[in-house]
């Protein structure tokens, strides 16, 4: 639960960190989603059970909503889709290295970005939105995914020393909890 | 297959918890622009916090920003001080420039005016008093060229006359100096006399009486001794004193500032062409003849 939290709270902290910075330095560059690394660091860890996880990820994209000012739902429906595919890639594939972080983060960021774009097309025509600028934003993703690479190693790292320092940390080994409370 | 009561649970859960942004999709599809009093709970909850990390990237970027700015203003003053020391280099060794420049101008004029022969010189050193006045200047002209006695002359005035010849220099004894005499003679009255060292600052001559001469007179050299040229200024009376008898004593400020003098002509008059049959060389090739 502490960990959950300790997620909740510095991913948070993270959003508004992220658009503070680009604010006061007046970048015009795409920012990185500091939370889908979360996401894939929630995901990839394999500490959590999938519940906890996802509900996680539910208010993570809540909150991205909230502060990106898109649709309420659209990021929380994106993040939790994506949050389970990480989930089912992560039984499957393991994350270790800052390059591998990277890779991972940066294809955990194309799906959330396809997913939010894929939801915005469907629910263009009652969100009153034009279909035509969702393509040019999906194409204009890319340097946000590449950001998101870029931030996922130090940001990896600084959860792993956070929880190493709350004590928190707990092993993880190839027979780990599953995320999806299976039994092998 | 078996399944579990936990993971019955899990399943339970996972869905409710994908309602969720179905839901919040669904209200926001109804009405897109208002927020719920969820959401504005929420935006509520985390203002403060939205607040701090504000003020604080705010505070930090300010903070950055002056001292960046302050860094590149250290750089920038280190770069104009090093600029302004070369330029200020520069400006001197002008200034130097210049001055050489205009003293050799003022020499060449000097040669066109006078008709001896004569032959540049310039000065190699001087020995000075421990007050730095200067008592004897060196020029670089040797037993070649210079002969004990010979006149040397500046733009300004007469310097003195060679005293010591050696082979590559010869010292030149200034008109201030004990030793020196000189035929000279007040330039406005033609009252002719025998100029004085008297010390390190003036000349002394003694000229009748019957010539009224007053403080500010240009005395010059007369030509008499045969090896000053005629007319050449020595300088200005500055007091006169009368003497007993028919005599009355000038004191004379030289014209010319021993410490300044660079380039000087020795004056070669009197000296007799060589009896040689080699071509000439050096300054003779210039036409100019050398001391025996």
């Amino acid at each position: 639960m502490i960990r959950a939290l300790t997620y909740l709270v510095v991913g948070w902290v993270l959003i508004a960190v992220g658009g503070g910075l680009a604010d006061v330095f007046m970048i015009t560059v795409m920012l990185p989603a500091t939370s889908v690394v979360l996401l894939t660091h929630i995901a990839f860890s394999r500490t959590m059970p999938l519940p906890m996880g996802l509900a996680l990820a539910v208010s993570f994209g809540y909150l991205e909503d909230l502060h990106q000012g898109a649709p309420v739902g659209v990021l929380t429906l994106a993040f939790a889709l994506a949050f389970l595919a990480l989930s089912w890639a992560a039984e499957r594939i393991a994350v270790s290295g800052w390059p591998t972080r990277m890779l991972t983060a940066f294809f955990s960021v194309v799906l959330v970005d396809l997913l939010t774009a894929g939801i915005l097309v469907a629910l263009a025509d009652p969100l009153g939105l034009r279909r035509e600028a969702m393509w040019v934003a999906l194409w204009d993703a890319r340097w946000h995914c590449i950001a998101t690479a870029l931030v996922a190693p130090p940001i990896w790292t600084l959860f792993e020393r956070l929880f190493s320092l709350l004590k928190i940390e707990e092993p993880r080994t190839p027979d780990g909890p599953s995320p999806l409370g299976a039994r092998r | 297959m078996a399944v579990s009561l936990r993971s019955i649970q899990n399943a339970t859960i996972v869905v409710v918890l994908l309602a969720i942004p179905v839901v919040l999709l669904r209200n926001t599809a109804e009405n897109p622009h208002e927020l719920s009093a969820f959401d504005r709970s929420v935006r509520r909850i985390g203002a403060p916090l939205e607040a701090a990390v504000s003020y604080s990237t705010s505070t930090m970027g300010s903070f950055f920003e002056r001292w960046l700015m302050q860094a590149r203003l250290q750089d920038s003053n280190e770069q104009l001080a090093s600029e302004n020391r070369e330029l200020a280099q520069r400006l001197r060794e002008l200034a130097e420039l210049a001055e050489e420049n205009t003293q050799l101008r003022r020499a060449l004029q000097m040669r066109d005016r006078t008709p001896a022969d004569m032959i540049p010189a310039e000065r190699v050193g001087v020995d000075q008093s421990p007050f730095f006045r200067v008592l004897n200047i060196r020029i670089d002209r040797g037993s070649r060229f210079a002969k004990p006695g010979m006149a040397v002359l500046s733009p300004d005035g007469v310097v003195g006359r060679v005293d010591k010849v050696f082979d590559d220099y010869s010292d030149v004894m200034l008109v201030t100096d004990a030793r020196s005499k000189i035929a000279v003679e007040v330039a406005r009255s033609r009252a002719q006399g025998i100029l004085h060292g008297d010390s390190e600052y003036g000349c002394i001559v003694d000229v009748p009486k019957d010539y009224e001469v007053e403080p500010g007179e240009l005395i010059q050299t007369s030509g008499v001794d045969e090896l000053f040229p005629k007319g050449h200024p020595i300088g200005r009376v500055v007091d006169v004193e009368q003497l007993v008898g028919d005599q009355q004593r000038l004191h004379v400020k030289p014209e010319i500032r021993f410490d300044r003098v660079d380039v000087m002509w020795v004056v070669l008059a009197g000296a007799p062409r060589p009896d040689t049959a080699e071509p000439p060389v050096g300054p003779q090739a210039m036409g100019l003849q050398p001391v025996r």
